[in-house]
């Protein structure tokens, strides 16, 4: 668990007003609690393993960190159909093609992905409104990986 | 040296080649479909990419999305492994234009040997002997029955861009060279999007002797001695071994003689195979090359001592061959069986799923090389092999009651594999003798299909603590 891990955790806490959390990931537990007080935390460190091999952890520079949210069905992912780097904008200076809050259905284009030099348009391919942006702008994105939350009722 | 590699490959290579990378100091990046989550690779390499679903046509056989994962994660070359896009001279040539070190011939080569027609007719030139058969593609019906008869029958149909084993059917007279033609072609065509097909003699019970071939970029080639490979099913690889055990030392200064000759011939860099066929009364012919490292390299290394996919990463980087031919020793005697997940007693029915249990065998002179653990669960869209037993010692019949041990310790239990079927080969006397041939496996089964149970063959089980 990377300090940036556990910031990021903290940040999504106070932006949905939540109180309490706590995961376990690879024999790693951790809560998080916040108060009057503010923040307290507790972590608790694997014990040393024993038959296992020793398998290197994967820092993943591509995947985002995996933060177990309650399913929603209503909430469906616009994915990413390739590997490359994910743009919110077709140029640094145009706004984006897609916030928070956008309803967008099968054709709009709701980002770029550059591959090999070439910008692909990426349609929504869904019809919705968008709640969240789950990669941020110019980090590679591989197949398959979430790229838009879309409420779709 | 490189910095960091793509391995564009999975299962028990994707395994071997990391393993190399790391033992270099090369950090790795391993690319994945979405039914490899779970797979070794993906938690032994440094980075991961996933780039596609299950099937390999819509993942591993992905040559822009692979490129992509390859300018995503930075990396210096990519190694190809063996199937997939090894032998993809057009990969090779996409990396070549990347500024992306292809891990392995160059694009030309590739193309030169992967059209088994023209392979022929290059070595034919340079002074090495092939099979006798067409001189090039055979179009008609009409000219497959007139070289038919020509060479004169057993003859064999051959995809021209097949090789290993795929896309070949044999014919002892005109009505079934007919069949076999035009079944040929069609099934060419089906697998390779190229139906052209070439006839050549059928050499009836041959040894398959391949050698290995390692040659840098300044020029050096050298040979690392052979692998019998002559147990196979339906052209498929089963067991192999060596040194072969019929070889002479004089035949095998000629084939491998020969063997350096057909790869010059197409100016051949890195790691690669001849195959050739040895006949009963000593004549040996070139049949194809392999442009890549072959599934049965560790016999060769575990024989002479040499990392071979290191060397293969040192000298795309550039690095000379330490050593001469002389300098080259056989050391030991190796054997190799490749575990599939199928079960032999049942045509060799595939049998994906979950390993339940699993235990290796260990000790001196064995070596596993796989990808599989406890509680994996083997993916319906690849190949089955699941693992690589190589068993090595002073001399053969070390390497063989090593290899007999090995087997009765290596369990594995949730799915069918080929284990009993090894056990059987390395109990035969005639397989202990060193006599056999491409035929054995076939009379093998059909001598055992009455003695042994359908389904239910008991493994021997460790009693475990836990139940």
């Amino acid at each position: 668990m990377e300090l940036e891990q556990i910031k990021a955790i903290i940040v999504m806490m106070k932006e949905n007003d939540l109180s309490e959390f706590s995961m376990e990931q690879d024999g790693l537990k951790i809560r998080i609690k916040r108060g009057p007080e503010g923040f307290q935390q507790t972590v608790s460190l694997p014990p040393p393993p024993v038959a296992a091999p020793a398998l290197a952890p994967r820092s993943d520079a591509v995947a985002a960190p995996s933060i177990p949210v309650a399913v929603d069905p209503d909430i469906k992912y616009i994915t990413s159909p390739m590997v490359g780097t994910f743009y919110r904008a077709p140029s640094p200076d145009a706004p984006p093609y897609a916030d928070v809050g956008k309803t967008v259905d099968e054709e709009t284009v709701v980002c770029i992905i550059e591959a090999m030099k070439v910008m692909n348009e990426i349609k929504a391919e869904i019809k919705g409104v968008i709640v969240d942006i789950l990669v941020e702008n110019a980090k590679p994105v591989e197949f398959g990986q979430k790229l838009f939350a879309v409420r779709v009722k | 040296m490189f910095d960091k590699i793509l391995i564009a490959n999975r299962g028990e290579i994707a395994v071997r080649i990391i393993r190399a990378c790391k033992e270099l100091g090369i950090r790795t990046l391993a690319v994945y479909s979405q039914a490899d989550e779970e797979s070794l690779h993906v938690q032994l390499a440094d980075e991961a990419i996933c780039i596609g679903p299950g099937p390999s046509s819509e993942s591993y056989l992905k040559i822009d999305r692979i490129i992509s994962a390859a300018e995503v994660g930075d990396v210096e070359a990519i190694h190809p492994g063996y199937g997939f896009l090894a032998e993809n001279a057009h990969f090779a040539e996409v990396c070549e234009n990347c500024n992306i070190k292809f891990i392995g011939p160059s694009s030309a080569a590739i193309r030169a040997m992967g059209d088994k027609v023209a392979a022929r007719d290059t070595v034919r030139k340079a002074g090495v002997p092939i099979v006798p058969g067409s001189d090039g593609p055979v179009d008609t019906e009409a000219d497959a029955l007139k070289i038919a008869r020509q060479i004169g029958y057993p003859v064999i149909v051959k995809a021209a861009a097949g090789g290993g084993g795929r896309g070949m059917r044999v014919a002892h007279n005109d009505p079934s060279l007919v069949k076999a033609f035009h079944t040929a072609r069609s099934e060419a065509e089906r697998a390779f999007a190229n139906g052209a097909v070439y006839i050549e003699k059928y050499i009836e019970s041959p040894h398959h002797i391949e050698f290995q071939i390692l040659a840098d970029q300044k020029g050096k080639m050298i040979h690392l001695g052979e692998r019998d490979c002559s147990l196979q099913r339906r052209h498929q690889k089963l067991l192999e071994e060596s040194p072969s055990p019929i070889l002479t030392s004089d035949l095998r200064k000629k084939m491998g003689k020969a063997a350096i000759k057909a790869a010059q011939s197409v100016d051949y860099v890195n790691a690669g195979t001849i195959e050739m066929l040895l006949d009963a009364t000593g004549q040996f012919y070139f049949i194809e090359m392999n442009t890549r490292i072959q599934v049965e390299h560790p016999v060769t290394e575990e024989v002479t001592g040499i990392d071979i996919v290191k060397e293969q990463i040192r000298i795309a980087a550039g690095e000379e061959l330490g050593y001469d031919q002389k300098e080259v020793e056989f050391q030991k005697a190796a054997i190799e069986c490749r575990i599939n997940a199928e079960n032999p007693f049942s045509n060799f029915q595939p049998c994906p799923g979950r390993i339940d249990f699993l235990y290796t065998p260990g000790g001196h002179g064995v070596r596993v090389d796989t990808h599989v653990y406890a509680g994996y669960v083997i993916p319906p869209h690849y190949d089955s092999m699941i693992a690589k037993l190589i068993c090595y010692g002073r001399d053969r019949r070390t390497a063989m009651d090593r290899m007999a041990r090995a087997l009765d310790e290596f369990l594995i239990r949730g799915v069918s594999t080929t284990i009993p079927l090894h056990k059987l080969i390395l109990k035969d006397p005639n397989f202990r003798r060193g006599r056999y041939s491409t035929s054995f496996v076939d009379r093998l089964l059909a001598a055992t299909q009455p003695l042994v149970p359908a389904a239910n063959r008991e493994e021997p089980t460790l009693k475990t603590q836990a139940a």
